[in-house]
């Protein structure tokens, strides 16, 4: 070829190729041009069939790139023709604005690599323009391969749809595929389905309620309809949505439910692709105002009216997961042996039957003749896990005006909704179908006020109605057993509760309140809930039971996330508020299952923590009984009183209550109120000093008694006892109580010095001694040595020896040390020292003497940690150290009297 | 600028925050956490099983300030969360390079 003419070639080749560019980008506009004209036809509301025309304009443009494609030609001159098919939501003709585009060139044979210049044509200008386009090129016998390989990729060929190229390898590859799944693959497919589904379900979760429901995926989700079409499609090679009716997987009624869903949630899906300009399908929390304004959700004032939108959209992916329901059943049904047949099987409920795993009435006149039927057939579904058909689900929601007065009131159909109650369960929850039928509000008129009620916010979930079922389910799943060692305790806490239709039916009702403005709703609640109690027959006590639990659900989850757990103020506090311990596991039932059915916000592990060990705490107060008991709850009011009528010339009421509610329960069911008030008036004077202290004289001439007010300090109890011991003052009893958050109040009871005639100059030497003390750890060292070695007592010829118990059982709080000794001078001083020199406080202390055998009583905690000492190794320690302090104890000589 | 992370008892929460607040500190970062230092966990025993609590659930505050307020947050801080007894938690200090803030780019001590 000479020069010239080669450069005309090149010119020739290139004007060519120019003009082949111009035509695929004149090709390209003209396809963007005519999509963006059909979403603004969408979006101004004027395209009722987006879906279907957009996979239109789509297929066009596929179509004029084949057409005037040279490479394309040449392949097919080669021998080589191909396919091109759509797939997934293209080949169903449901493109979304930002949804991939699925694309499948199909060959018979050899893939030949001349295709690469085709797909350059077809694709580079489409990704140029920002399009997500998938593609895959295969022949025939991979394409089944893989199909049978991956899940992924044969619901995806399900789908497939021809758009243009050689017709026949579409067909002849379809008919393969269809009769191998037949023969072959149907029931491992089948089975792949539904193990899909739940997997799926798993993962994301129940959509429909998430602060961000998942259109596309989740529980509730446009997957849920896919599946049906899917197994309907592997079924019974069905090749639209419409099928689904004309081959009897759905009625009428249900299709056209299901069409009308669809259309909300595509609609929806563009929205929400429109706004983001990408494939989004997670109705973010920050879009929905602004989609609920485009969707024309206004409330009077003009201003978006998310809470509608929400309602309406969670009715309808209510609807798909009824969709899922039946799709996941006949899934379940066509692959057991044996299969349902069309026959109806009868129940033990005249008027019921079952055909092909769904319960139907015998016929509607059963239902007029019977009305309870419309209560029995929600427990038979219940107790057996067979959902109503959908057209049992009409009958019943249709003949609703025959649940009148008098079934409300009926005893027998009362006790079948209580039945009904302990049946809603997380797979198959009854209670959610009563809801969709209205019975539930028909039975409950009060609940409608709560239906459909949707808290816009980050931390509820559900709305009120839904949560209120949830909670219901949960409480149910506390029957079982499995899981972590938290779940064994609701497990065995469920177990004790006696009355369960009430946990069940306050569960149901917590929220009822929710609709009350004043957003009391614990209040009101209770309020509203008590006439609904009654009507259902329970007894006064059982309302009183439900009322205080309605009014009182968020007490426990407040005390646990807001004050001190550690405190065993906070316990006492807590078992006084709740008064009985069947009302305290009731209320720790209905708050886990509140707080986990409202959702991660309010419920994960760290609230569960804080809240199991506040109840068990709780629980360990009603178990000591004593602190926790109505008697002595009273004792403390009156003391309270007592100290305000004393108190009240000098200080203000407030001032007095502030102080009161800084001593322990302890402190006041065992001191006197005239005793209360001095110790009032003792810390009033500490004014930064390290103790103060005051001596009285008691009824009896011969004892006096010492308050001692001081600073908590490590060994301030141990060291008082021994000033005491080492200026001969005997001690004859003691209790120690720990005073506002800093101090301590100790009181001893005490022999005077012998000596009566310079007593108060003893008093004062005690107390420069215990100054001393204060400041020297090992000022009473010398005292120690002083404590006898040996003992001998005479009671019997066998005295009981020396004995420490530990118990760290009854108190949550404490380690309680009971030390079993005789009498003896420097006893109290020689024991708390030991404690003291083992890192041990003493918080309480009571010590009496009887005789001269004594039991003496401390509640301590470890000084390193301030808890109880649960360290079998340090237990050891502090018992030997006791012991040891203790002196050896012998019987007296009796000889003489036996001789 | 510092950094200080205040591990406090969950129940203090409201309290730091309307102590930070009243100075002037409004931003924070708070954490529900569990952990334990010289306050172990414990056990708790109901109808003879045993239930361990192996951590202690606290709450983490995070705030940044400028190095001239850092006394007195931590000080603040501090005082808020103090009951005087163990377990009232701990607070750390540490250096922080630099604070961007995402929406102007403003950077620095402008960007707390």
């Amino acid at each position: 070829m000479s020069d010239m003419l080669w450069h005309a070639h090149c010119l020739y080749l290139e004007i060519q190729i120019n003009n082949k560019k111009a035509m695929d980008k004149e090709n390209t506009d003209i396809f963007i041009k005519k999509r963006e004209i059909l979403i603004g036809r969408f979006l101004s509301g004027d395209e009722p069939e987006f879906l279907e025309k957009h996979s239109s304009v789509l297929d066009e443009y596929f179509f004029t790139i084949f057409e005037k494609s040279i490479s394309s030609r040449k392949l097919t001159i080669a021998g080589t023709p191909f396919a091109i098919i759509a797939l997934g939501g293209y080949g169903r003709k449901e493109q979304c604005i930002h949804s991939d585009i699925d694309l499948l060139l199909l060959f018979e044979k050899e893939v030949p690599p001349e295709v690469e210049a085709f797909l350059q044509e077809l694709l580079y200008p489409l990704w140029d323009a920002g399009f997500e386009v998938g593609y895959a090129v295969r022949n025939v016998n991979e394409c089944l391969e893989m199909a049978f390989e991956r899940f992924d990729i044969l619901t995806t060929m399900l789908d497939a749809r021809f758009i243009c190229g050689a017709s026949l390898i579409y067909s002849g590859f379809m008919e393969r595929f269809r009769s191998d799944l037949a023969t072959k693959h149907l029931k491992h497919t089948l089975n792949y389905l539904y193990e899909h589904g739940e997997k799926r379900h798993f993962d994301f979760g129940d959509s429909t309620y998430l602060i961000a429901p998942d259109l596309k995926s989740g529980f509730g989700g446009l997957r849920d309809y896919h599946t049906l079409l899917w197994y309907a499609k592997i079924k019974s090679g069905i090749k639209t949505r419409r099928d689904l009716e004309y081959y009897g997987f759905l009625s009428n009624f249900e299709y056209l439910s299901l069409t009308e869903s669809l259309n909300d949630i595509w609609k929806i899906r563009n929205f929400l692709h429109s706004i983001t300009k990408r494939k989004c399908d997670t109705l973010y929390f920050e879009y929905q105002t602004e989609l609920a304004g485009l969707l024309g959700y206004r409330s009077k004032n003009r201003a978006p009216d998310v809470e509608r939108f929400l309602g309406d959209l969670h009715k309808r992916m209510d609807f798909l997961k009824q969709i899922n329901q039946i799709a996941f059943e006949d899934i379940l049904e066509s692959t057991r042996i044996g299969k349902g047949t069309s026959e109806f099987r009868t129940t033990k409920i005249d008027g019921l039957v079952i055909k092909k795993g769904r319960l139907y009435f015998t016929n509607t006149v059963a239902v007029l003749q019977k009305p309870d039927l419309l209560l029995k057939v929600f427990l038979e579904s219940g107790l057996r896990k067979i959902p109503l058909a959908i057209e049992t689900r009409r009958i019943v929601s249709e003949f609703l005006h025959l649940v009148d007065d008098k079934i409300k009131k009926d005893i027998a159909c009362i006790k079948i909704f209580k039945k009904i109650m302990s049946q809603s369960y997380w797979e198959f929850n009854v209670l959610n179908v009563m809801l969709a039928t209205g019975i539930l509000e028909k039975l409950i008129p009060e609940f409608s006020a709560i239906v459909s009620k949707i808290q816009y916010n980050h931390y509820h979930l559900f709305p009120v109605d839904k949560h209120s079922i949830r909670c219901v389910q949960i409480i149910n799943s506390f029957k079982n057993h499995r899981g972590s060692a938290t779940k064994s305790l609701y497990y065995s806490v469920f177990k004790e509760v006696r009355n369960k239709n009430i946990l069940f039916f306050s569960a149901l009702l917590h929220d009822i309140g929710k609709s009350d403005p004043a957003k009391e709703h614990s209040k009101t609640g209770a309020k509203t809930a008590k006439p609904i109690f009654e009507r259902f027959g329970f007894n006064a006590t059982e309302v009183n039971d439900a009322v205080f639990l309605i009014g009182n659900h968020l007490i426990l989850i407040k005390t646990a996330t807001r004050r001190d757990i550690s405190d065993e103020e906070t316990a006492i506090y807590m078992a006084h508020k709740i008064g009985k311990i069947r009302l305290l596991r009731m209320l720790y039932l209905l708050t886990v299952a509140d707080s986990q059915a409202t959702g991660p916000k309010a419920w994960n592990e760290w609230t569960e923590n804080l809240l199991k060990d506040l109840f068990l705490k709780t629980m360990g107060v009603f178990r000591k009984g004593e602190l926790a008991s109505k008697k002595n709850q009273r004792l403390i009011d009156k003391r309270k009183k007592i100290v305000l009528d004393l108190l009240k010339e000098k200080w203000s009421e407030d001032k007095i209550n502030k102080q009161l509610e800084s001593m322990p329960q302890r402190y006041l069911a065992n001191v006197s109120g005239q005793s209360i008030v001095s110790h009032i008036n003792l810390y009033t004077n500490l004014k930064g000093k390290d103790f103060i202290w005051q001596v009285s004289e008691e009824n009896d001439p011969d004892i006096r008694t010492i308050s001692i007010c001081g600073k908590d300090k490590p060994g301030f109890y141990s060291k008082i006892a021994g000033v005491f011991f080492l200026n001969n003052l005997d001690i004859i009893a003691s209790q120690a109580y720990s005073y506002g958050e800093e101090h301590v109040i100790d009181i001893f009871k005490v022999k005077p010095p012998k000596d009566r005639i310079f007593e108060k100059e003893k008093w004062e030497k005690a107390q420069k001694d215990l100054v001393h003390a204060i400041n020297d750890d090992h000022f009473l060292d010398n005292a120690l040595d002083k404590i006898p070695r040996e003992l001998q007592v005479s009671s019997g010829k066998n005295p009981k020896p020396n004995t420490v118990r530990i118990d760290n059982e009854t108190s949550s709080f404490f380690t309680i040390i009971e030390v079993f000794t005789y009498d003896f001078p420097g006893l109290l001083f020689s024991i708390t020292n030991a404690l003291y020199r083992t890192n041990t406080n003493v918080d309480v202390a009571m010590v009496a003497t009887k005789v001269d055998q004594v039991v003496d009583i401390f509640y301590v905690k470890s000084l390193v940690n301030d808890a109880k000492i649960e360290n079998e190794h340090e237990l050891t320690l502090i018992k030997k150290a006791i012991l040891k302090s203790l002196p050896h104890i012998t019987a007296k000589e009796m000889n003489n009297e036996k001789s | 600028m510092k950094k200080v992370e205040a591990i406090i008892k969950p129940f203090k929460l409201d309290d730091v925050k309307e102590a930070l607040s009243e100075i002037g500190i409004f931003g924070m970062t708070v954490t529900e956490v569990n952990g334990y230092g010289r306050q172990k966990g414990h056990k708790e025993i109901y109808r003879g099983a045993e239930y361990v609590v192996d951590f202690v659930p606290k709450i983490k505050v995070e705030i940044v300030v400028s190095d001239e307020r850092l006394d007195e947050a931590v000080e603040t801080v501090r005082n808020a969360a103090n009951s005087g007894k163990i377990g009232d938690g701990k607070i750390f200090v540490s250096p922080v390079e630099q604070v961007i803030r995402v929406r102007t780019g403003e950077t620095g001590i402008d960007a707390l």
